[in-house]
């Protein structure tokens, strides 16, 4: 396909044209980093043409700065805002696979691609799935194959009519891609309507959609939408996603793990019915929340920068935190690894704030889990039980309630420990007694652990990052000598770690 | 029976040194329940309101169906003794009033945790053995656990009418029979002998042994005997007694009493004259309903019978007279009111065992003293489901002072560390409780002494934990529990309707608490797991899980799993070096096996992490053959800082080691946990650190770079050295005729078992065979071995060693490495194994 069409040239020229951007800011995801070049200038081109062609109706023109971004901080899915900003760009226009979330500060346009797709056999296949159960069928896509969309819907029409010959016909349903623009300030004016379209399920539920007769709810998952009429439940569909196996499809397999879902493979060309790879991510992420509850210290990854509303997240999740007893750290590192995380040893489990689609990091090769902000509030919140639900995408976690309505003081069962552990009680702290003594209890305890047990280390059981650090054998180079006074400042080695300047010789 | 209000029961709680708290013990169908019925239906104690209303041993059905007792069940007794029988009592006495707790046990092995938690509450134990099938496994397995917990032992051969009846032996065949059996036994106790218990062998001349037919209700000891022979022939009771077993002959003809058999024909030993033959001809005379006999005999004995009794024939009319002449409850509670201890006199000894703390301090004084006026020390040893659903009854024994309705106690748990507030709670007690029958009565308090059950505590106790008062901050715990078995098999779980999940949660919670023995945890893969001792221990589990505990939700359950251990056959054949992430840093390692009996001696916690350094090198390098420098260069113990894993530092001069000390640990400490073969605990392996290289600058050495790095070398060095699997094997003993043998040989040569001795009982046609079981071939071993020798035989099995599999996990299409594949499989991995390379870095 040539790039002309594949990168929606003329579309994306429009929008920057339209809107009078001066300094557009290309981002690129590495897969794709390949055809920047030849992207860069089709779009030069267009807009040239579009200015000369503006010029005749005697309005100032000017040509429109394009940069083009690789190798972005955290998911290339997401819209590098920060990156964007380094060059004061008005505009993203970002390519390849996204999950369509909210922007927080700039406007963005995003260009899926086009993926190749049989239409016929992606319809047929669709007509005998839907013919062979009785539920209706919800069709759900890779945004990549949206492009596709409109034919496989007409041609499937087509083939049904003749089939049933329009007695019974199957009842599909289509999710519709929502938008291929994402405008902060646009969004935010809107008030509760669209503003929160992106992920989340409808809380209040109702909302009249523009030719829409009915009242329904809407659903939004990936950059998708659809809208169920009252009277259905997303249960009693059967799910039908076309596309790859990959991060966006799991968001939607986790998100309704009540429904039978089917995959249709378009490279593949064959359907996948056996979804159990899927169905354990889900068991093994309830093992992570129960996991979390027993942690003490608890790293909160920043995990993007973008994301709308992510900095009221990472409050919440520190407040949330440190209501339960624990302790909270926020560490920025870009997209986290496992060397990076083994630099934290002290911290019993991470919490991921990220856009929904890199939200699962399950690793054998992480010295400790790292679980998303919804699994925290499940974990870390009393008397909150997991019922089944699940949600990846944080947005409609803010402002959610700490404490559930049924509150028993009983205390926490441990699957872990096989019983019961205390949980720190808030009624502890206003202990009058309690609250004199405590710095006198503190530095007692930091003298007992050093002296019992001088290298014990055991995950897990340390409260507080000193605590972790008293009871390492190594703590580091000694700071604590006498000799306050200044000293002359020597300049260290310069060059690369693999070796300085003057190891060379 | 006998009908009491709670204030009365209340009252004689205050008399400490008329208190006994024993336990029933014995083998496997050996008629422990037989027995305790017997004596409940003659003592038992039951609220006044619903005398006659229920039956006090009728607890669950199951255990009604299986014949077989699966929960420990506590009652109270009440015996009046005369000033007659207590003339020759030495010990403390308030009055004649007796108060009996008791606790009826489970015989199987399966079990044998609710044994463990009865003992430590009692401080007595009635031993109860089969006349006939002698001292068994478990007879011997309880025995053990009691006199480990100073619990002081009686003895009763059982099953007496089998002698009479079923076999007819002649009076000197049963007496060599009898004789035997309480040898055995002793033999035991000898073994275990506690120089603070005293000697705790039973002597039927002393009393401590009684004669029980507990299906018939009738039982004797040779004071019974003694007694009545003592005015007949003018002598001393005790040296009556002394007469009536051992080497001593009477003969009628000449009325004198010799040590040796005369050899003529009317020359019989005492007990065979004067105990055993009058029986016999009792039990002879009303089975064949010779009721003119009878009668004369019976008024001789002083034996009246009422009208009515006298119309019964045969079976029955024998099993009344014998109840009334030698019943059971009054043979057996004098026995336990003479010679088992009162909490005060046991708590003396006992101290040492149960309290943690200084032996010197408050607490230790006044459960030594057991001193109701003495600060509250109180063991929950098992929370019982109580009849509101989903609460429990704590319930335990108070060692001294006194539990009270309201009252604000510290619960310190399993975990609690004194001085620290880990797993320690204050909260107060709703009601204390005590049981009358199958009634709870509430009572205002509970003096030392006394057995309690209390109410409100459920939701912060899971098995069981030391109470004392709210302000007693430097009490130190009771001692945990040491149990026999351990929970080696194991089943995943979960419902069947994913929105049930939160019931399933409940129910293992509250399955967890309800059985002292049940682990509940989860796989990594997010499964539940329900481990226990045995396959029948986990199907009562289940079956209680969903009935009782989840309200009949629907569970769907694996097959049982057994968790293995991965561990090392020799050395690593070359020291295998890992890099960085950086590339900066290299690690040089290799592993070799730990010297045999290292392994146990650390899961014994004879060596471990808070050893003395000097103490640990000694016992390394007399025992296990290290070096004495060696020994003191141990790094840690892993998994979970405990566990028979080590690292050790074989560096020399390298700098800056120290610093990655702690990341090495970490990274020990997370490979042990997961092996590579198929992510299970690493057993017995020793890791060396051989060489390391480090780079100059400490940033780059970080925690980051050295804990993956060395979570990779160890597998790298673990792959090199011959990996193994372990699997757990089972100690099975079976007890079985000879014609059994050959079934019992092909079914465990069919489940690749092996015998290892082979021992006739003396003067029995039954063998016991003792053989080791692999866990994972025991699944339904128990019904096999009933079909194949139509059901004569019976196994016990009992967790016992990790034994090596020989096959090489590496090579494909090897048993482990069938056993590897479908471990992964179901823990959701990937089915091969990460290889080598992926671990092993090249220079």
């Amino acid at each position: 396909m040539d790039v002309e069409s594949n990168y929606e040239i003329d579309r994306t020229a429009n929008y920057i044209f339209s809107r009078k951007f001066t300094r557009v800011a290309l981002q690129f995801p590495d897969e794709l980093l390949k055809d920047a070049t030849k992207v860069v200038r089709a779009l030069r081109q267009k807009l040239r043409a579009l200015v000369e062609c503006d010029e005749k109706s005697n309005r100032e023109g000017r040509e429109a700065g394009l940069f083009v971004m690789a190798d972005t901080t955290y998911g290339s899915c997401c819209v590098d805002e920060v990156g964007a900003s380094h060059i004061n760009a008005e505009c993203v226009i970002h390519y390849g696979h996204t999950c369509l979330s909210p922007t927080s500060t700039l406007p963005a346009f995003f260009v899926f691609g086009k993926a190749s797709i049989s239409v016929s056999n992606c319809a047929e296949t669709i007509g005998e799935f839907a013919s062979s159960h009785d539920k209706p069928v919800l069709i759900l896509f890779g945004l990549e194959y949206a492009h596709a969309m409109q034919d496989i819907q007409e041609t499937l029409v087509a083939e049904t009519s003749k089939l049933w010959r329009s007695t019974s016909k199957p009842n599909i349903l289509y999710a519709e891609v929502l938008c291929s623009t994402k405008d902060p300030l646009k969004d935010h004016m809107i008030p509760n309507g669209q503003a929160e379209i992106v992920g989340g399920h409808k809380a209040n539920g109702k909302c009249n959609a523009e030719g829409e007769t009915g009242a329904g709810i809407r659903y939004c998952i990936g950059g998708l939408t659809w809208i169920l009429l009252n009277g259905y439940r997303i249960e009693d569909f059967l799910l039908f996603w076309i596309g790859p196996d990959n991060s966006a499809f799991t968001n939607v397999v986790l998100r309704f793990n009540g429904c039978e879902i089917v995959r249709y493979d378009a490279a593949e060309k064959c359907l996948v019915t056996d979804l159990s790879q899927q169905k354990r991510i889900l068991k093994r992420r309830y093992y992570l929340v129960e996991k979390a509850k027993d942690a003490n210290i608890i790293g909160i990854l920043v995990g993007t920068l973008g994301v709308a509303g992510y900095l009221p997240m990472i409050y919440q999740m520190k407040e949330l935190i440190t209501r339960a007893g624990k302790k909270a750290y926020t560490l920025v590192m870009g997209r986290p690894n496992p060397a990076k995380l083994a630099n934290f040893p002290e911290c019993d489990i991470f919490v991921f704030v990220s856009c929904e689609q890199t939200a699962l990091l399950d690793s054998k090769e992480f010295l400790a889990p790292v679980i998303t902000p919804f699994e925290a509030m499940l974990a870390f919140s009393r008397g909150s039980q997991w019922t089944g639900a699940y949600t990846m995408e944080f947005g409609s976690l803010i402002n959610l309630p700490f404490e559930s309505q049924v509150y028993s003081n009983e205390a926490r069962f441990s699957f872990f420990q096989g019983g019961y552990v205390e949980e720190q009680d808030e009624k502890d702290k206003s202990d009058d007694q309690e609250e004199v003594s405590a710095l006198a209890v503190a530095t007692e305890k930091t003298l007992q652990v050093r002296n019992k047990s001088p290298n014990f280390l055991v995950k897990g059981t340390a409260k507080s990052g000193a605590e972790y650090l008293a009871a390492r054998s190594y703590q580091g180079l000694g700071a604590h000598d006498d000799d306050s006074l200044p000293m002359p400042f020597l300049i260290g080695r310069t060059g690369k770690a693999s070796g300085y300047e003057d190891e060379k010789r | 029976m006998v009908k009491f209000t709670a204030e009365e029961l209340r009252r004689i709680m205050d008399y400490k040194h008329n208190i006994r708290n024993m336990s029933v013990i014995a083998h496997v169908d050996h008629g422990k329940s037989t027995l305790t019925d017997s004596l409940v239906a003659a003592a038992g104690i039951i609220a006044q309101e619903v005398a006659g209303d229920v039956r006090m041993t009728d607890t669950r059905a199951d255990e009604a169906e299986r014949g077989i007792t699966i929960k420990s069940t506590g009652i109270s007794l009440y015996y009046e003794m005369s000033d007659e029988a207590l003339k020759n009592y030495k010990g403390d006495r308030q009055g004649n009033e007796y108060l009996i707790n008791l606790i009826d046990s489970p015989g199987h092995v399966d079990f044998s945790s609710e044994v463990t938690a009865a003992l430590r509450i009692t401080d007595g134990a009635l031993v109860v053995v089969d006349c006939v099938e002698g001292v068994c496994v478990q007879t011997e397995t309880v025995l053990r656990q009691a006199l480990g917990e100073r619990i002081r032992p009686v003895l009763t051969v059982n099953k007496m009418d089998r002698c009479f009846l079923e076999l007819q032996v002649d009076g000197e065949e049963a007496y060599q029979t009898f004789q035997r059996v309480i040898e055995n036994a002793n033999v035991i106790m000898a073994t275990y002998e506690d120089p603070l218990l005293g000697d705790c062998q039973v002597y039927p001349e002393k009393g401590t042994v009684a004669f029980s037919a507990g299906l018939h209700g009738w039982a004797f000891t040779l004071t019974n005997f003694a007694k009545m022979y003592a005015s007949k022939f003018g002598v001393d009771e005790a040296k009556m007694m002394e007469r009536l077993w051992g080497e001593n002959f009477f003969d009628p003809a000449t009325k004198k009493w010799t040590t040796k058999n005369t050899g003529s024909p009317t020359c019989k030993r005492g007990f065979v004259q004067f105990c055993y033959e009058p029986i016999k001809q009792i039990i002879k005379t009303c089975m064949n309903d010779q009721k003119d006999k009878l009668w004369p005999m019976l008024q001789k004995l002083g034996v009246t019978m009422k009208s009515d009794e006298k119309d019964l024939m045969g079976k029955a009319l024998m099993k009344r007279v014998m109840q009334t002449w030698l019943p059971a409850s009054n043979a057996l509670l004098e026995m336990m009111i003479f010679h088992l201890p009162s909490p005060s006199k046991a708590q003396k000894y006992r101290v040492e065992n149960l309290y943690e703390g200084p032996l010197d301090d408050p607490y230790a004084n006044a459960i030594r003293n057991c001193d109701p006026e003495g600060p509250l020390m109180l063991y929950v040893s098992k929370m019982i489901p109580a009849s509101d659903k989903g609460r429990f009854f704590a319930f335990g024994r108070v060692f001294s002072g006194r539990v009270s309705t309201g009252m604000k106690v510290r619960i310190m748990g399993p975990n609690y560390v004194p001085g620290e507030k880990k797993d320690l709670y204050v909260k107060s007690v709703q009601r204390t409780v005590i049981w009358m029958g199958k009634k709870q009565e509430t009572v205002e308090d509970v003096p030392c002494g006394n057995t309690v059950a209390m109410v409100g505590l459920d939701q912060f106790i899971t098995k069981n934990a030391t109470l004392t008062n709210e302000k007693e901050v430097d009490a130190h715990p009771i001692r945990a529990m040491k149990f026999s078995v351990s929970p080696v098999v194991r089943v995943a779980v979960q419902c069947k309707v994913a929105s049930d999940l939160p019931k399933l949660v409940e129910g293992l919670k509250r399955l967890a608490k309800s059985d002292p023995m049940v682990v509940c945890t989860m796989e990594e893969s997010g499964e539940h797991i329900i481990a226990g001792a045995g396959e029948l221990h986990l199907e009562i589990c289940l079956k209680d899980l969903q009935e009782d505990f989840m309200g009949g939700a629907e569970i769907i359950k694996s097959d049982p799993v057994v968790s293995f251990r991965e561990t090392v056959l020799e050395r690593s054949c070359r020291t295998v070096m890992s890099k960085s992430p950086n590339k900066h840093n290299r690690l040089y390692m290799e592993a070799r096996p730990m010297e045999d009996g290292l392994a146990e001696a650390i899961d014994d916690g004879r060596i471990g992490p808070r050893d003395d350094p000097k103490v640990r090198s000694k016992i390394l390098s007399e025992e296990f053959g290290w070096d004495k420098d060696l020994a003191k260069k141990i790094w840690c113990f892993g998994p979970e800082t405990t566990g028979p894993n080590m690292v050790v530092d074989m560096c020399k001069g390298v700098q800056y080691l120290n610093e990655i000390k702690d990341s090495v640990v970490a990274g020990f400490q997370w490979a042990s946990k997961e092996g590579p073969l198929a992510e299970e605990n690493m057993r017995g392996i020793c890791f060396e650190v051989c060489d390391v290289v480090l780079h100059a600058d400490a940033i780059h050495r970080g925690g980051g770079q050295v804990i993956p790095t060395a979570r990779r070398v160890i597998y790298a060095a673990q792959l090199t050295a011959k990996p193994r699997l372990l699997e757990p094997v089972y100690l099975v003993e079976i007890q079985a005729p000879e014609q059994a043998l050959g079934g019992i040989y092909s079914v465990l040569n069919q489940k690749r078992g092996h015998v290892f001795e082979e021992m006739q009982r003396p003067g029995t046609p039954l063998y016991n065979i003792k053989a080791y079981l692999p866990v994972i071939e025991s699944f339904g071993f128990s019904g096999t071995l009933r079909a194949a020798t139509s059901g004569q035989a019976f196994p016990q099995c009992v967790f016992d060693h990790w034994d090596m599999m020989s096959s090489d996990p590496l090579e494909p299409g090897s048993q482990a490495a069938a056993l590897v594949t479908d471990i992964r499989k179901r823990k959701g991995l990937k089915e091969q194994m990460t290889p080598l390379s992926e671990y092993e870095d090249k220079l």
